[in-house]
C-alpha cells in the first residue's frame, strides 16, 4: 500500500513541456474602406466629392506585409451604378491621390503614380499602410441640371499581386 | 524603424472594415479530378457593408478563363473566414495568372460613392 501510494505521487507531480507558437509573415494586401464618399451639389449640373463643393471623398487604406508584391490600382467611377433616368450625357473627372502613409518613403507613390484612362495605379514598394483618396466629378450635358433623386457609383480599389 | 513598426502593427490591429485574401502566390496543387489542379484560398471579410465576394480567373490581359469553385459569388459574414477551392483546367493554366475576390456592392439609398475592393493573387508565381 505505501508502494503504492508513492507511485500515485509520482503520477501527480507537474509535468511541464514546451508548447511552440509558431507564425508565418506572407504576402498579404488588406484594402480597408476608411471613409465612404458622398457627393456634394454645389451647382445644379454637377455631382462632386471635393470637400469644397460640399463632398466627401472616398478614403480607402491600404495594409502591405511585404514590401514589392502588390500594386494598388483605383479606378474612378465613369458613370453612376444608380441614379434616376438621365436623357443627357454626363461628363466625368476624377483622380485619385496619396492622402497619408504609414512609412515616410511612401510619399513618393504619389510622384511614382501612374493614370491608364480612369485608373491611377501606385507601386506599393514599401511594407506599411497607405491612405489614398479618390475625387469624382460628374457634370450633366449642356450645364442641365441634374434630376432629382439619389446618385451612386463606384469606386473600384484593387490590389494586385505583382 | 521601430517606432513605424510598433505603428504599423497598432494600424494593423485596428483594422475595422476590410477585405483580405491570401496567399498572394498559392501553391497549385493536383485535385481529385484527372487533369485538373486545385489552389486553395482563404477570405475574410470585416467589411460590415459586404456580404457577397465574387471569385474570378484572368490571364494577363484580363480576359476570363474558365474555373470552377463551388461558390463563384461565396456568400460570407462580417468577421468571418472562409476558406475555399478553385478548380482549373491543366491546359489552361499556362494561361491563368490572376485569380480575384470582389466586393459586390448593394444599391445604396444616398448619393455618394461605394468602394468595391478586389484583391488578387497570382498564379504564376513569385516574381524572381
Amino acid at each position: 500500500m505505501k508502494y503504492f501510494t508513492i507511485i500515485l505521487t509520482l503520477f501527480a507531480l507537474p509535468v511541464s513541456a514546451n508548447v511552440e507558437i509558431t507564425g508565418n509573415v506572407a504576402a498579404k494586401c488588406i484594402i480597408q474602406t476608411t471613409k465612404s464618399g458622398a457627393y456634394g451639389n454645389p451647382i445644379a449640373s454637377k455631382l462632386s466629392t471635393t470637400p469644397a463643393d460640399g463632398g466627401v471623398l472616398p478614403i480607402i487604406r491600404y495594409d502591405v506585409s511585404i514590401a514589392d508584391s502588390y500594386t494598388a490600382n483605383i479606378t474612378h467611377p465613369t458613370a453612376f451604378s444608380s441614379s434616376p433616368s438621365l436623357s443627357d450625357t454626363v461628363a466625368w473627372t476624377g483622380s485619385t491621390s496619396v492622402t497619408q502613409t504609414s512609412v515616410s518613403g511612401m510619399s513618393a507613390y504619389e510622384a511614382a503614380k501612374t493614370v491608364v484612362g480612369n485608373t491611377t495605379i501606385f507601386d506599393l514598394t514599401l511594407a506599411g499602410s497607405t491612405w489614398f483618396s479618390t475625387a469624382s466629378s460628374a457634370t450633366y450635358g449642356s450645364a442641365k441640371p441634374f434630376p432629382g433623386g439619389t446618385y451612386t457609383s463606384v469606386v473600384q480599389a484593387s490590389c494586385i499581386a505583382k | 524603424m521601430r517606432n513605424n513598426i510598433i505603428i504599423f502593427l497598432l494600424l494593423w490591429a485596428t483594422a475595422l472594415s476590410s477585405h483580405e485574401m491570401t496567399p498572394a502566390y498559392p501553391e497549385v496543387k493536383p485535385s481529385h479530378v484527372l487533369d485538373v489542379v486545385k489552389v486553395e484560398m482563404s477570405l475574410f471579410n470585416s467589411r460590415e457593408e459586404i456580404q457577397y465576394y465574387q471569385v474570378d480567373l484572368f490571364d494577363l490581359n484580363w480576359t476570363n478563363i474558365p474555373f470552377s469553385t463551388t461558390y463563384r459569388i461565396i456568400k460570407i459574414a462580417y468577421k468571418e473566414k472562409k476558406a475555399f477551392n478553385v478548380y482549373i483546367r491543366k491546359s489552361d493554366m499556362d494561361e491563368a495568372v490572376y485569380l480575384c475576390t470582389t466586393s459586390k456592392v448593394r444599391k445604396s439609398n444616398k448619393s455618394k460613392t461605394l468602394i468595391s475592393s478586389r484583391i488578387c493573387s497570382r498564379l504564376d508565381g513569385e516574381p524572381a
